[in-house]
């Protein structure tokens, strides 16, 4: 059975007067219908750029996908042409984003770009168009939807506006929704409306999502894998179990240290990860994490990790040390 | 398999770019345009010829004139016509057109210098306070000079309408006296009704002289300016008296503006300068307010309020460095466009007076020989207009470019 | 905390109004309550959280508080002197035992001058020491917030968000100042440089004895480093307690959902907790609802929520909320 999604080798650069950024490194991993992904990583892990690889979004120049295969439904999308390509965009794919407010046309009504978007990739009239259009912002939750359509995205809240750009994403029933940090503007109790809905919509509609973010909590209670992401590479992938209560890579404990619990107790020391990520123009030779990492040793400074599976597919991780790293992990 | 112990991680820390100044920056950038770099070429050789002209090759307009040399073509080697060489060829009253068009340039980079100093310092000055003041509040000092300021700016029109400075001056004093004496008669109409007729008063008697009709457009001017200084006085005020008064100025065209003006002044190179420097005052008052406006509300700014900074501080170390990109591209713009005008006023003979090289007038004296074939006459001092505006305008692009701080975070 | 210790500050009955301006002569036509009647203390050598969600006030209180915006109403009493009695001359010298830790490490730091000229600033003002002194203070300084002391004469521009933000809290330092109000001074940082700047800060506090206001919309950043924690919500305080008390025992139906809506990066403990999720949008502050603040979002609102204000009272010991309900 082939996979929805199959990224094999994803290599993504930019060329910039500085030098080459290597954005995205060597990135490899599958994705089924119906799963949701999560991927994690902080500004710069290269987390956005392979998502719009994959949308083949990246701008072009600067940026260029210069190796690697995606397979959408065993189809390479690499080689398709512009054409083809803007018809998997929004009819297989569709992409929601950070900020809706710059992800939504200011001079047009919302119900317009519903509209527009629906009769894009569907033989639809413009009166069934905007039919199509009420029931699915009704979908997402907006109170009073017929009349909304005719509101301009600056009438929305924020959370409103996310809730819209959902709608529009869903408009074709793609097999596959990328959400690139769709809650980091909103606040925390819209976030978990938005969390909430989007769990809902994929229980109903039985659609893939890809939900890339830079927060480990709330990509724990709705995921079924994550991938974490470090210097442009996966540097641990697995079931969220075993990402969160087995961790391997030195990088996710300290990512996962770094946050505070509701749980903890007082005075406890965040174990925070010290110094910062490196520059993507110059990667070290060996582990891009061991000038950071506690654990470092001659080997992981001259030699970069393969991904290795410890627990058969449900978990793989790139670290030379991870056996050894097991034996202390306090999280089991 | 053995456990291991975490080490401590000694990271070095480093700075994330190179280390060079964000003006450092922007020069590298501006050298490595092309635009830019034309641009410095044409404007360094117009600034270079003009000054040296003007210090090594002296010429007295008043004497030169040869008959027998009237209106002949260029010419780069003496024969038995022409016994001199006229690169250039000669006009009408048998000048060299290149010796003119290079003290012309001479005249012009005066215009642009005087013109975009006046406009700069006291449009620079209204938009800085305006959006300063805006935003934070002013001491009790500030406010006297602000007012005292206000009532300059506006006693300009009587004073000039009554050719009588006495005017400003007094205005200046009530708007010192309103900023001094703010409980005076405070929340009643009264205060409207004493402020405005003294400022009827002060404008109106000293005019009287000039004339009745004068003098009542100066009273019913005085009369609301003094109702302008009564009221409560906030930075937003000011502001708004300072914005719509230059919306004032800019709803006249430009040059009809310059050239009423010149009207009023009498002709001259100088008081040309002065006219086109009046005119574009609310270009740079505009713009800086909106620069400020955009920085002021920088956190930085509340920073520096934070620490204890005194605002005089504020401005000179915070404001000003970062208002300058948007300010140095409108000036090197703006040279241009006084050189234009300049050339517009002495083309129309309102600018500079003959026999003065002047490009504008140069022009104005020669383009009805073109029809008897006469190009030359024209044709240079039009290049020098058409080259000098050209590299200003190119240099003030590249400065854009090179100074726009979307490239930099 | 001990009641008998009298407070660093004080706020009582804040109030910060920004007027709505429009037409010709920009006259006033509304007004947005940002602060509306606050009263708080903080207390030498611990740290207040101020929690909620955007448009709620919180920055603005911190700012308020230092006197960088004028109150509308209400005094602020920081080490027995009000400060919103002081003129000009007198509150610039209460500058130095109060400072602020900024939220955008990119807009806080001016980028025409060099590192050392920022952090030095304070000192300019307030001191009068020789440039040798001035650059052994500022090297000292960069050294404390674990910044490399060569770094003087760079730019901002040339660091990282983190750094950025250590370069911010050098300046606050700079003057040993009593209080240091924080306005979410981690949230533009990543997961893993906020905890390096939340440690720094928390080290600090140790070694020199500081006092912090700390403001956050991030509710498990601000249990981790705050004694006491104030929730508020639509420039209310809806409840105020110590942090256990708050994660404990929080009585205000908005903390308890705010509390439910955060996320916990564990996967089972996730499953197993109940949440409550609001309905709606949070109100525009320029037209809040009448009555309680919290009522169109609020589970448990009844007719009189729609009708009167719920006072803010001490509803036990050291645990103040502000609901018709709690007991």
């Amino acid at each position: 059975m082939t996979s929805l999604l199959e990224i094999k080798n994803l290599k993504t650069r930019f060329f910039t007067a500085d030098g080459v950024v290597k954005a995205v490194n060597d990135v490899s991993y599958s994705m089924e219908s119906g799963e949701i992904l999560g991927i994690v990583g902080e500004s710069g892990c290269g987390k956005s750029v392979h998502a719009l690889s994959i949308m083949q979004l990246i701008p072009d120049p600067p940026g260029k996908i210069t190796n690697g295969e995606v397979l959408f439904e065993g189809r390479n999308l690499l080689d398709l042409d512009e054409r083809d390509m803007r018809k998997v965009r929004g009819r297989d794919i569709a992409m929601i984003f950070q900020d809706p407010m710059t992800s939504l046309n200011p001079v047009f009504t919302v119900g317009y770009q519903i509209v527009e978007a629906l009769r894009l990739h569907n033989d639809m009239t413009k009166k069934e168009a905007r039919k199509r259009a009420g029931e699915l912002l009704t979908l997402v939750g907006i109170p009073g939807a017929e009349t909304r359509l005719d509101d301009y995205p600056h009438q929305f809240s924020g959370g409103m506006r996310q809730r819209a750009m959902i709608a529009m994403g869903l408009s074709c029933e793609p097999k596959l929704l990328i959400a690139d940090e769709p809650t980091t503007a909103l606040d925390v109790t819209i976030q978990a409306q938005i969390v909430d809905l989007v769990k809902k919509l994929q229980q109903e509609l039985g659609m893939a999502i890809m939900w890339i973010t830079h927060d480990l909590g709330v990509v724990a209670e709705m995921a079924e894998r994550i991938n974490v992401m470090y210097a442009g590479s996966i540097i641990e992938r697995g079931k969220v179990r075993n990402i969160y209560k087995k961790t391997r890579h030195p990088y996710t404990m300290g990512l996962l240290g770094s946050l505070p619990r509701l749980d903890d107790s007082p005075g406890t020391k965040l174990a925070s990860v010290p110094g910062l990520p490196p520059d993507l123009l110059a990667l070290p030779e060996g582990c891009a994490f061991a000038a950071r990492c506690a654990y470092r040793n001659d080997h992981c400074l001259a030699e970069k990790p393969p991904l290795v599976e410890i627990d058969g597919p449900d978990h793989i991780v790139a670290c030379w040390r991870w056996e050894e790293i097991a034996g202390i992990n306090k999280n089991e | 398999m053995a456990n291991i112990t975490p080490e401590e991680v000694i990271v070095t820390d480093f700075a994330v770019r190179e280390h060079r100044s964000l003006w450092i920056d922007a020069w590298r950038r501006l050298i490595s345009s092309n635009t830019a770099r034309l641009g410095m070429f044409i404007v360094a050789l117009f600034v270079l010829s003009a000054i040296l002209a003007h210090y090594f090759w002296e010429y007295d307009p008043k004497v030169d004139l040869d008959y027998t040399l009237k209106l002949k073509p260029p010419t780069l080697v003496a024969n038995e016509d022409v016994p001199s060489v006229h690169l250039f060829g000669t006009d009408k009253l048998g000048r060299d057109i290149f010796r003119r068009v290079v003290h012309g340039g001479w005249n012009s980079l005066r215009v642009g210098i005087v013109a975009v100093g006046i406009s700069l310092t006291v449009g620079g000055l209204i938009g800085l306070f305006a959006g300063f003041y805006e935003n934070i509040n002013m001491t009790s000092l500030e406010r006297i000079f602000l007012f005292g300021f206000t009532g300059l700016i506006m006693g300009i029109l009587p004073a000039w309408a009554a050719a009588q400075p006495l005017q400003a001056v007094l205005m200046a004093g009530l708007g010192v006296a309103a900023a001094y004496f703010p409980n005076f008669h405070k929340d009643s109409i009264n205060r409207l009704w004493i402020f405005a007729a003294a400022g009827g008063v002060v404008t109106a008697v000293p005019s009287l002289f000039a004339g009745s009709l004068v003098t009542l457009v100066c009273g019913v001017w005085g009369i609301l300016t003094g109702a302008l200084l009564s009221r409560p006085l906030e930075g937003k005020f000011f502001s708004n008296v300072m914005m719509r008064l230059m919306d004032i100025v800019l709803s006249f065209p430009g040059y009809l503006l310059a050239i009423a003006i010149v009207a009023f002044l009498g002709p001259g190179l100088e008081k040309g300068m002065i006219a086109i420097g009046i005119v574009s005052i609310p270009v740079y008052a505009r713009l800086t307010r909106s620069a400020v406006l955009a920085v002021i509300q920088k956190e930085y700014i509340l920073a520096a309020q934070a620490v204890g900074e005194k605002h005089g501080r504020i401005i000179f170390r915070h404001l000003t460095p970062n208002i300058l990109s948007p300010i140095i591209v409108q000036t090197t713009m703006g040279l241009a466009n006084a050189i234009l005008s300049a050339a517009a006023l002495g083309f129309l003979g309102l600018g500079a007076i003959p026999p003065e090289p002047e490009w504008g007038a140069m022009l104005g004296d020669s383009y009805r020989y073109l029809t008897s074939g006469a190009w030359w006459a024209v044709l240079f001092p039009g290049l020098a207009i058409m080259l000098s505006v050209l590299g200003f305008n190119l240099l003030g692009d590249g400065l854009r470019d090179a100074l726009d701080p979307k490239l930099r975070t | 905390m001990n009641e008998k210790q009298t407070p660093l500050v004080e706020v009582r009955h804040l109030k910060k109004y920004f007027p709505i301006t429009g037409g010709f002569l920009q006259r006033k036509v509304g007004e947005v309550k940002a602060v509306d009647d606050v009263s708080f203390q903080v207390f030498h050598g611990e740290t207040l959280g101020l929690v909620g969600e955007t448009g709620c006030g919180k920055t603005t209180v911190g700012r308020t508080m230092l006197r960088l915006y004028e109150p509308t109403d209400g005094k602020i009493i920081f080490d027995g002197t009000d400060l919103t009695s002081l003129g000009e001359e007198a509150l610039r010298n209460n500058r130095k035992r109060m400072q602020m830790i900024f939220q955008d490490p990119y807009a806080s730091l001016n980028p025409r001058m060099t590192v050392g000229s920022i952090v030095g600033a304070p000192l300019d003002v307030h001191t009068r020491m020789s440039g040798k002194e001035k650059y052994d203070r500022i090297q000292d300084l960069l050294d404390i917030v674990g910044l490399n002391p060569d770094f003087v004469n760079r730019y901002p521009h040339e660091f990282s968000g983190g750094q950025r933000q250590r370069i911010g809290i050098a300046r606050a330092l700079a003057l040993e100042p009593d209080l240091i109000v924080c306005d979410e001074p981690i949230s533009s940082l990543d997961v893993s440089i906020q905890a390096q700047v939340v440690n720094l800060l928390e080290e600090l506090q140790k070694k020199i004895g500081l006092t912090y206001v700390f403001i956050a919309h991030d509710l498990s950043m601000v249990r981790h480093i705050s004694n006491r924690i104030a929730v508020m919500y639509l420039g209310k305080i809806m409840e105020l307690a110590d942090r256990d008390e708050i994660y404990l025992n929080s009585l205000h139906p908005y903390t308890q959902a705010l509390m439910s809506a955060v996320p916990i990066p564990d996967p089972d403990l996730a499953l197993e907790r109940h949440r409550i999720i609001l309905d709606g949008d949070i109100p525009s502050p320029k037209n809040p609802p009448k009555g309680c603040n919290f009522n169109t979002r609020c589970p448990i609102a009844k007719e009189r929520c729609f009708v009167e204000e719920p006072a803010y009272r001490e509803v036990k010991e050291n645990h103040w909320a502000a609901c018709h309900f709690v007991e």
